[in-house]
Order: structure tokens, then C-alpha cells, then sequence
């Protein structure tokens, strides 16, 4: 009876203490879209909103998911070594200078819809999410949060 | 005038109600964001600071120093448009005057539209902040460190351009280069004129980012200001930035010379370092030196020690106090205070 409550109780005690393996990204855009691939560097610039247009003379919208999802800030922590509310000051900034952040998507299917649905539109989302709506320019792996 | 602006509200709240689709999570107001109008591309938003001080020679004081409102349309075609209209000394108060509205003026500080050629190049028309150094272009108080400013960030040039710029930024040695050129024609087109404008003016910045902690800028100007003394200057300026984690240290020098025999030749500058405060997450210590050579006097110079109190990155409390010499009419000894929100 002891060892029944013992090793359950056990195990969610080293889970909890354990760093969670991060899944890796995919990054997506509409399947229509001709780019085939992506680098870091230029994700990073799509997302700090300093390039602005892909080959096809089309704006990028980038995509989020809200501030205290995981998947944000293991994005932001591959991407930019920081996490997002470490951003703000930059985004203060650029909102000085009339430019905003990237939109807010309230899910990961949310982003698949968008992006399936919007020239232009660029999200992350975990693999097992991607379907034939969109397709993968680069797989991304977070770093565990510490 | 009060019945118009509640309409306003709530057609405002309303749109944006409506347009809140599940699965859009931007829609709602946030705090140093802007108010986004529905769909439609339109942002509202703007900041404002309270300060409180006492200086050498000089009445104590309290005033709303600047009431800006932002209004950003962006519906992701390839022109946008900003612009910032400030109320300026909106409410004020001294030791020799009632607090009263009787210092209050309208400001048209930024009115431009951007006109995206390429991933490398934008077109800017209208009236905006002139790219020297990195302070005149941020300068708003929730995004700096001190109630005052530097004088090297705004004695030596017009702080405003209006005309055309070409910006963009280039990968250049698998690093960022931003670049902006830009022509101004104020004495024709600018309908509210800065506080000493450019008669006319031409110029450029370059920032490259060395990695992503430190930023180094050049900046090149050749002017006329709207002064009686027919003099054209050209200045050249140098600013540098490092930013890691919460620590920050920042200077600009500018030198600045005109072509007429009775004009000076000036150099002005200023070195600043932010530190956070041990066992805090929002207190910051800021310290400052800056000399400024100025005409008609000896070369000033200042030191300054602040204190900053942030609790969210869109507010800032700050109290400092500096103290030099022949500093009297640029920036003089005394204590100041200030509250500065970004809504």
C-alpha cells in the first residue's frame, strides 16, 4: 500500500524538479508561399520587425502566441536569447517610432489558420501541429527556460 | 468638446469589441501599446510626464511637461503613416505662478508617412525627428533614463526634419546597417516650426550592430538654421551603445562648425551608465557626465546622479540632481523630478 502512494509520489517529484525537454518549432508559412527555407538571422529580423517584406514584395506579419505560453518563450529564447518581457524595452521603442510588435494569435491553431488564410503571414507551432495548410521553413529548438 | 470626446471613447470601444475575433489575443488595450481601432490599421496611443524641480536661480516649478498623443496607421500595405501631436507645459505651477494652463501650447512634433520600396529601402515624407545620435530619436521620457536631456542631444541642431528621407537598413559583414539620408526644407513646408528649425538641411546616419549588446553610429549633417547670421554648418557626430541585460552605457559626441567668421566651432558630448540596483528588479542607478563648449561662454560641463524607479517597462519614475560649471543657461545646478508613463 506504502510503496503504491510511495513511487507515484515519487516520480511527480523528480518530474517537478527535472527540466522539461523542449519540443522543437516549426516555422510556417502558407504552402502557396514560393520561399522554401529560412534562415535564423532573417526569422529574427522578421520578428523584430526590421525586415519587412519577403522576396515577393509582400509585408511579413509575424505571429506570437500570448506572453506566458511556453512555446513563446522558448521561441523567443532560441531566437533571441531572451525572454519576451526582456523585449519590452525594445518594443517601447519601436512603438515610439509607430511600428508594433508582432500580432498575438490566442492558439497554435489559430496561427495554422492565419497563416494557411494570409500572404505574408509567418508563426510557429509545434511539428505534430503542421498539416497541409502550411509548410515548414526551419525547425527551431528552445533552450530550456531557466 | 466633452460630449464629442466620450462619443469618441466609446465608438472606439465599441469597433474594437466587435473586432475581437477568438482567435486574435492583440485586440485588447495593454499598457505602452496604443489602442488598436478595430481592424482598420489605426493605433492610438501616446505618453505623458509629470515633473517637479527646483534649479539654480530659478523658481521652483511643477508641470505636465508633455502630453503626446500617437496615432499609427498600418493596414500592412506598403505605406504607413504616424504621427504625434504634443501638448506641451499643459498644466504648470511655480513658486511666482498659480497652477494654471497659461504656459500651455500645441506642438505638431512627427507627421510622415513611410512608403516601403523594398526589404532595404523606405521613403519617408513629412516632418520627423532629425537622426543624429540615438537620444533625439527616442527622446520621449518613459524610454530614457533622466528628466533632463544631454545638451549635446539638441543644442548644436534642430531636433526636427521636414522633407524626405531614405532609411533602411543591409547586411553588411553578416551584421546589421542601418542607414538614413535625408533633405529638409523647413523654411517652405513645415507649417508649426520647431523651436530653431532648419532654414534647410542635409544629412545622414549609420548604426551597425557590432553583436547584439553594442551599436555604434556616425552621423553627418550640413545646415542652415532659421537664425539672422547667414551661416551654414557642418557636423559630423559619433554615438555608441551597449546594452547588456539591464546594464547600460551609452555616449554622443557631436562637433559642430560653421563657414561664417563670426561662428564658433563647437564640441559637445556626454557619457551615461545605468546600472541596476542590487537586490532589485526595477530601481536603477544612472550617472552622467557631459561638457558642452558654447558661444559667448567657457566650456560647460555637468555631472549628474540619478535614481530611476521602474515598476513596468511603460512607467518610470526618476529623481536626480546635477551639478557643474558655467553650466547656468544649458543646464543648470539644481534637483528635478519627473513621472512619465507610454500609453
Amino acid at each position: 500500500m506504502l510503496m503504491r502512494i510511495a513511487y507515484p509520489l515519487l516520480f511527480v517529484l523528480l518530474s517537478v524538479g527535472l527540466p522539461v525537454r523542449a519540443e522543437p518549432l516549426a516555422v510556417i508559412i502558407a504552402t502557396a508561399n514560393p520561399l522554401n527555407s529560412l534562415t535564423a538571422d532573417a526569422l529574427k529580423l522578421i520578428y523584430q520587425r526590421k525586415s519587412q517584406m519577403d522576396a515577393e514584395g509582400n509585408r511579413w506579419i509575424p505571429l506570437n502566441l500570448p506572453l506566458p505560453d511556453p512555446l513563446r518563450r522558448g521561441f523567443s529564447l532560441a531566437v533571441f536569447s531572451m525572454l519576451p518581457e526582456e523585449q519590452e524595452d525594445y518594443w517601447n521603442i519601436q512603438y515610439f517610432n509607430g511600428i508594433t510588435p508582432p500580432k498575438v494569435m490566442a492558439s497554435e491553431e489559430a496561427i495554422v489558420r492565419f497563416v494557411a488564410s494570409t500572404t505574408g503571414s509567418i508563426g510557429y507551432v509545434r511539428k505534430q501541429k503542421v498539416d497541409n495548410r502550411v509548410k515548414v521553413l526551419l525547425f527551431i529548438t528552445p533552450p530550456t527556460e531557466k | 468638446m466633452r460630449v464629442f470626446l466620450f462619443l469618441l471613447m466609446t465608438a472606439l470601444s465599441m469597433a474594437s469589441r466587435l473586432a475581437g475575433a477568438a482567435d486574435d489575443a492583440d485586440s485588447s488595450y495593454r499598457l505602452g501599446n496604443g489602442y488598436p481601432v478595430s481592424d482598420s490599421g489605426f493605433r492610438i496611443g501616446g505618453y505623458a510626464t509629470a515633473q517637479v524641480g527646483a534649479r539654480h536661480a530659478a523658481p521652483k516649478h511643477f508641470e505636465i511637461s508633455d502630453l503626446s498623443l500617437f496615432l499609427t496607421w498600418d493596414n500592412g500595405s506598403r505605406l504607413r503613416f504616424f504621427s504625434e501631436l504634443e501638448v506641451g507645459d499643459a498644466l504648470s505651477a511655480s513658486e511666482q505662478q498659480s497652477l494654471g494652463i497659461q504656459d500651455a501650447h500645441f506642438e505638431f512634433e512627427r507627421g510622415y508617412f513611410d512608403a516601403l520600396v523594398n526589404n532595404n529601402l523606405t521613403v519617408r515624407v513629412g516632418k520627423f525627428l532629425t537622426p543624429v545620435g540615438q537620444w533625439n530619436v527616442i527622446h520621449a521620457a518613459p524610454l530614457v533614463w533622466t528628466s533632463s536631456r544631454p545638451v549635446v542631444t539638441e543644442n548644436l541642431f534642430s531636433t526636427h526634419v521636414s522633407g524626405l528621407m531614405l532609411h533602411g537598413s543591409v547586411s553588411l559583414a553578416e551584421r546589421q546597417l542601418e542607414y538614413s539620408v535625408y533633405g529638409d526644407a523647413s523654411d517652405s513646408i513645415d507649417p508649426h516650426r520647431s523651436k530653431e528649425p532648419f532654414e534647410n538641411a542635409i544629412g545622414a546616419h549609420l548604426r551597425y550592430f557590432l553583436d547584439d549588446t553594442l551599436q555604434l553610429g556616425v552621423s553627418f549633417a550640413h545646415f542652415a538654421l532659421n537664425e539672422p547670421l547667414p551661416v551654414r554648418y557642418y557636423l559630423s557626430g559619433l554615438d555608441v551603445a551597449w546594452v547588456y541585460r539591464k546594464f547600460e552605457l551609452s555616449s554622443e559626441i557631436v562637433y559642430r562648425a560653421g563657414d561664417h567668421a563670426f561662428s564658433e566651432n563647437n564640441w559637445q558630448g556626454f557619457v551615461q551608465g545605468v546600472l541596476p540596483v542590487p537586490m532589485s528588479q526595477h530601481w536603477f542607478a544612472v550617472g552622467r557626465y557631459e561638457f558642452f563648449e558654447q558661444t559667448l561662454a567657457q566650456t560647460g560641463q555637468v555631472g549628474l546622479l540619478g535614481l530611476a524607479y521602474r515598476p513596468l517597462p511603460p512607467l518610470i519614475w526618476k529623481l536626480e540632481y546635477q551639478l557643474g560649471t558655467h553650466n547656468e543657461l544649458l543646464a543648470p545646478d539644481g534637483v528635478s523630478a519627473s513621472f512619465a508613463v507610454l500609453f
